[in-house]
């Protein structure tokens, strides 16, 4: 899932100081569940913003809102009427930059800003911990590396590890946090009994299949004429 | 603020139809949980309503019930039972001016129908009620003088005071019914003549004599019937007892004999019963009571004969038992003639069991069986159309509580006979109970003692017949009420499609009880209501049903809402307290808006502050609260196991955030009360009053 974390409380301020009649809209999916934007997180942020413009003598309306995703049309929708009908000047979302941009895009003059830093494809690997897995590179190379990922998970995202910076299994960027992905992938080779595919070196990656060739998009063909 | 007084009926919406065991025990199904969790919130008046909602004599059952809900309590499961009979006791004898202000005047006579009642014991009594209450006319004939069958004139003092069932009848007869007492049906008045005179009649008469022995000397000077000496010592009038007196019987009936007995004086009192120790029908604690007043008790042995000479006492032969129950548990005593024994005594009292008298019945169409009223226990009916009978008459031996019970049932059977012509067929009662607690929830549950109270003091107490249990302080009671569980009141997924499947409240549940199957699922029997999973689930999809987390800030904003913000003694303090910390009445109360106002202090009570969502902490200062205060339970006194933890998260968080939106994190504060919240919380709020914080949000 996308993992996002909250944006410091006195940025999303600032972004409103203009706008009388504010939406807050969660996120009901994965931020969510990377307990950043869900109902919960939308009443603590129109909470604060009501007591913080409150503080500086200047009463806004918060509304709140929290829909099941911010990435799908029909979700969207009753947001967007909301938004005409009740003429709100500004929207704050607790979705992940796409919820954001989808919501932009339709939103027509009224604006809208994160409330959230987007931060990576991650899993819980802890209660209240989430780790980065993937990048979504658009053309998977893990069947060679153990379905670990060093796209992802390298710091250096070197396709050919480990380097000279990986220490008793940690990198050296942040030894206290990070595991050398390329120490994770010779261990678990070495458990599946493969270690003779480190020997075949990886060819440089194609990037275009990822951000480098241009935005992406993906088609089903039994929904959508390609 | 108090909150959550209501009755919500809970289980239609989390356990089906199933009632905690308490109350599937109790033959009249009080809503034990529901009373005992009001009493944990110092309504003591509401916790009344509830039991008199089906228990004519709560103050009765308060003193003696054998409480079968306390048998089946689920708190067994982590240490002891709750002490409910103490806890309804509290609850009678500190509402008296409230029972006596709520009751009802006399129901009008609506119906054109009359029924008679044959007995004024508890199963009489409650069926008159119950009909009087549906309009019709009722009339009691009771051949004793005072009402209240084996309550009144056999359960000796010392267990049960008559002011208490005065109590419990003042408020009977204040329906309406008419009671002719002293007067026996039979000899006073025909039975012919009550079936003329009204349309029903009901035989509630009870097994109002003892039986005797088949062996010889039994007529002898100094022999007496269980229940005719209990009417006597019931009634002032002494009976003489020798220096040595032996009481035949091992069950709750011969324990008061022996017991009364020991109080009239004798030097010795023995029971001898057939049962060896272990297969007495008595209660336990019946028999150590009666141990501890130096009863002794002699196992195993059947009497053979009652030695006189010239016509008095002078001993009882016995000769073994070797087994009371054949291998179908039926009772069938078999002796050892070769193993005998001759206790010395000069009085015995024969407290063997009882049986009705149904005399009254001879010449009517009423067909009575070898001393047995025959009746249908599923329509109550006799073999006379019109004639119904209830209590001990029907069922045989038992508690008072299941007379209350059958009592319900003969008004239902005999307004509908009244009503149709017809005899109603109850249903089969057979009720759903939510199971016990399973085992691993109870390993992960805290242990708290029972409160128990010291009764008085063997030498002491045989004395006289004065009562030997003091009653619950009111400290003691709530207390005792906290143990309640409050079983199957917990967690639910409120709102299932907000519900994200995160897992958080499956890590976070300290009782393993909350599960995600694509969304959350918190089986009601084993969540123990702590609230945690309300408060941290990031959908908020979370309510409890007892004390419901989604309902604290509208109580909060409906408190603040009656305050007028300029006359609001500053700084404004919102103190949410762990209900549990209360050893009074005196936080407990609802709060007059002038008092707030003139205090600058407004209590929310929670059961349990591990409940509160960030969400909770915030909101009050949107509300206008320059302070908030949480106040828990000392240092590692929770009733949860792991909540101070996550509270403590929570609360730092939420400092973090009150810094950034300009509230000031210090504003917040965790206290851990010192003692009872009584004497602590005031010294907390003093305190934190005190601290010179610029006031928060004082302008809002
Ligand atoms: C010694 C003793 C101790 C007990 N202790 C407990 C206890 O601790 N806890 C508990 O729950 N239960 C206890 N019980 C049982 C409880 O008292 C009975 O279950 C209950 O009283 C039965 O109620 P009832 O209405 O069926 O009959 P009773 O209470 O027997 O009432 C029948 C009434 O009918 C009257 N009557 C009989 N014949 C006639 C007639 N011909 N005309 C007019 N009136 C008549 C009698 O005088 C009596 O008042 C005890 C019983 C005894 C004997
Ligand atoms: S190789 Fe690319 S698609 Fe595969 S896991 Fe890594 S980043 Fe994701
Ligand atoms: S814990 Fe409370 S609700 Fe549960 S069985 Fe015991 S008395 Fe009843
Ligand atoms: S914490 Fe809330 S959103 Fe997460 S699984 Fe439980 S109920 Fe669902
Ligand atoms: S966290 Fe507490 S309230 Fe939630 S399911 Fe577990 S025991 Fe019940």
């Amino acid at each position: 899932m996308i993992v996002a974390d909250p944006k410091p409380f006195l940025q999303v301020k600032g972004y409103l100081e203009d706008f009388q009649k504010i939406l807050v809209v969660g996120c009901g999916t994965c931020t969510t569940v990377c307990l950043s934007g869900g109902e919960a997180e939308v009443q603590i942020l129109a909470s604060g913003l009501r007591i913080a413009f409150g503080k500086d003598g200047r009463k806004k309306t918060i509304l709140e809102e929290c829909i099941q995703r911010q990435c799908d049309l029909e979700f969207v929708e009753p947001v967007l009427s909301r938004v005409e009908s009740e003429n709100i000047d500004a929207v704050v979302s607790l979705a992940c930059g796409v919820g954001v941009n989808f919501l932009a895009d339709r939103l027509g003059k009224t604006p809208i800003f994160p409330g959230l830093d987007t931060t990576f494809y991650g899993a819980n690997v802890e209660q209240g911990l989430w780790a980065e897995m993937c990048a979504g590179c658009g053309s998977c190379i893990i069947a060679h590396t153990g379905g670990i990922c060093p796209v992802a998970r390298c710091s250096k995202h070197l396709l050919n590890g480990p380097c000279g910076g990986s220490e008793k299994g940690r990198c050296e960027v942040d030894p206290a946090n990070i595991e050398c992905v390329w120490q994770l992938i010779y261990d678990r080779l070495k458990r599946l009994g493969r270690l003779e595919d480190l020997r075949h070196l990886l060819p440089a990656k194609d990037w275009s299949t990822a951000s480098d060739g241009g935005v992406r998009r993906s088609t089903r063909e039994q929904l959508y004429d390609i | 603020m108090p909150m959550d007084k209501s009755s919500p009926g809970f289980l239609n919406t989390i356990a089906g139809d199933a009632l905690p065991t308490c109350s599937a025990a109790c033959p009249v199904h009080t809503d034990t949980r529901e009373y005992v969790q009001r009493v944990s919130m110092g309504d003591y008046e509401g916790a009344l309503d509830i039991l008199l909602e089906v228990n004519p004599f709560p103050s009765v059952c308060g003193r003696i019930c054998h409480h079968p809900c306390e048998s089946h309590c689920r708190r067994a499961a982590i240490d002891e039972a709750v002490s409910l009979r103490m806890i309804k006791r509290f609850i009678v004898e500190n509402t008296r001016q409230y029972r006596i202000a709520r009751r009802k005047k006399a129901v009008q006579v609506s119906k054109d129908k009359s029924a008679a009642v044959i007995g004024g014991g508890p199963s009489g009594l409650t069926a008159a009620m119950d009909l009087a209450l549906r309009g019709y006319k009722v009339k009691v004939y009771e051949k004793d003088s005072k009402l209240g069958g084996m309550l009144a004139h056999a359960i000796p003092r010392y267990r049960l005071p008559p002011e208490a069932l005065a109590e419990d009848i003042e408020d009977i007869l204040a329906t309406g019914i008419e009671v002719h007492s002293g007067c026996t049906v039979g000899q006073d008045i025909s039975f012919e003549q009550l079936k003329k005179d009204n349309d029903a009649v009901l035989i509630a008469v009870g097994l109002a004599e003892s039986h005797s022995l088949p062996i010889p000397g039994t007529s002898g000077k100094g022999v007496f019937l269980g229940v005719t000496f209990l009417w006597d010592v019931a009634n002032g009038l002494c009976p003489e007892l020798g220096k040595r007196t032996l009481v035949i019987g091992g069950g709750n009936v011969a324990i008061d004999i022996a017991r009364a007995a020991k109080r009239l004086g004798p030097e010795k009192v023995y029971m001898a019963c057939l049962e060896s120790r272990d297969e007495m029908p008595a209660w336990k604690w019946e028999i150590d009571e009666a141990e501890e007043e130096g009863i002794e008790i002699l196992n195993s042995w059947g009497p053979k004969e009652i030695l006189e000479k010239d016509g008095a006492v002078t001993g009882v032969r016995f000769r073994r038992c070797s087994s009371v129950f054949d291998a179908q548990h039926r009772f069938s005593p078999t002796y050892d003639d070769s193993e005998t024994n001759t206790v010395a005594v000069d009085s015995v009292i024969l407290g063997i069991g009882q049986k009705a008298n149904l005399d009254f019945l001879a010449g009517s169409a009423v067909s009575v069986n070898g001393g047995r009223l025959i009746c249908d226990r599923e329509s109550m009916g006799t073999s006379e159309p019109g004639i119904f009978a209830c209590g001990e008459v029907m069922t045989g031996p038992g508690s008072a509580i299941q007379a209350v019970s059958t009592g319900h049932d003969a008004a239902k059977v005999v307004s509908h006979y009244l009503e149709t012509g017809k005899l109603l067929k109850l249903p089969n009662k057979k009720v759903l109970d939510i199971g016990e607690l399973p085992a691993v929830t109870a390993a992960n549950a805290r242990h708290f003692d029972r409160v128990c109270v010291e009764l008085s003091d063997p030498a002491e107490r045989i004395k006289d017949f004065s009562p030997i249990e003091p009653v619950y302080t009111e400290e003691e009671a709530l207390s005792e009420s906290r143990r309640c569980l409050s079983c199957a009141t917990g967690a639910h997924l409120q709102f299932p499609n907000h519900c994200a499947g995160c897992l958080t409240c499956v890590r976070i549940c300290p009782f393993g009880v909350a599960q995600v199957r694509r969304t959350a699922f918190m089986p009601p029997q084993q969540c123990q209501t702590c609230g945690l999973c309300a408060a941290e689930c990031p959908a908020f999809a979370i309510d409890t049903l007892r004390f419901p987390t989604s309902a604290m800030k509208t109580a909060v904003e409906d408190s603040v809402s009656a305050l007028d913000p300029g006359r609001i003694a500053r700084p404004f303090l919102i103190s949410y307290c762990c209900v549990n910390g209360t050893t009074s009445r005196k936080y407990l109360g609802e709060q007059s808006a002038e008092e707030i106002m003139e205090s600058g202090i407004l209590r929310v009570l929670v059961p349990c502050v591990g409940r509160l969502s960030m969400a909770d902490l915030i909101s009050p200062f949107e509300l206008g609260a320059d302070k908030v205060a949480v106040v828990s339970c000392p240092e590692d006194g929770c009733y949860y196991p792991r909540v101070e933890s996550w509270l403590d998260r929570r609360i730092k968080r939420t400092q973090k955030y009150l810094d950034q939106i300009g509230v000031g994190g210090e504003n917040l504060q965790l206290f851990n009360m010192e003692g009872s919240g009584d004497e602590s919380w005031p010294r907390i709020w003093e305190k934190f009053r005190a601290v010179n914080l610029e006031t928060a949000v004082g302008n809002l």
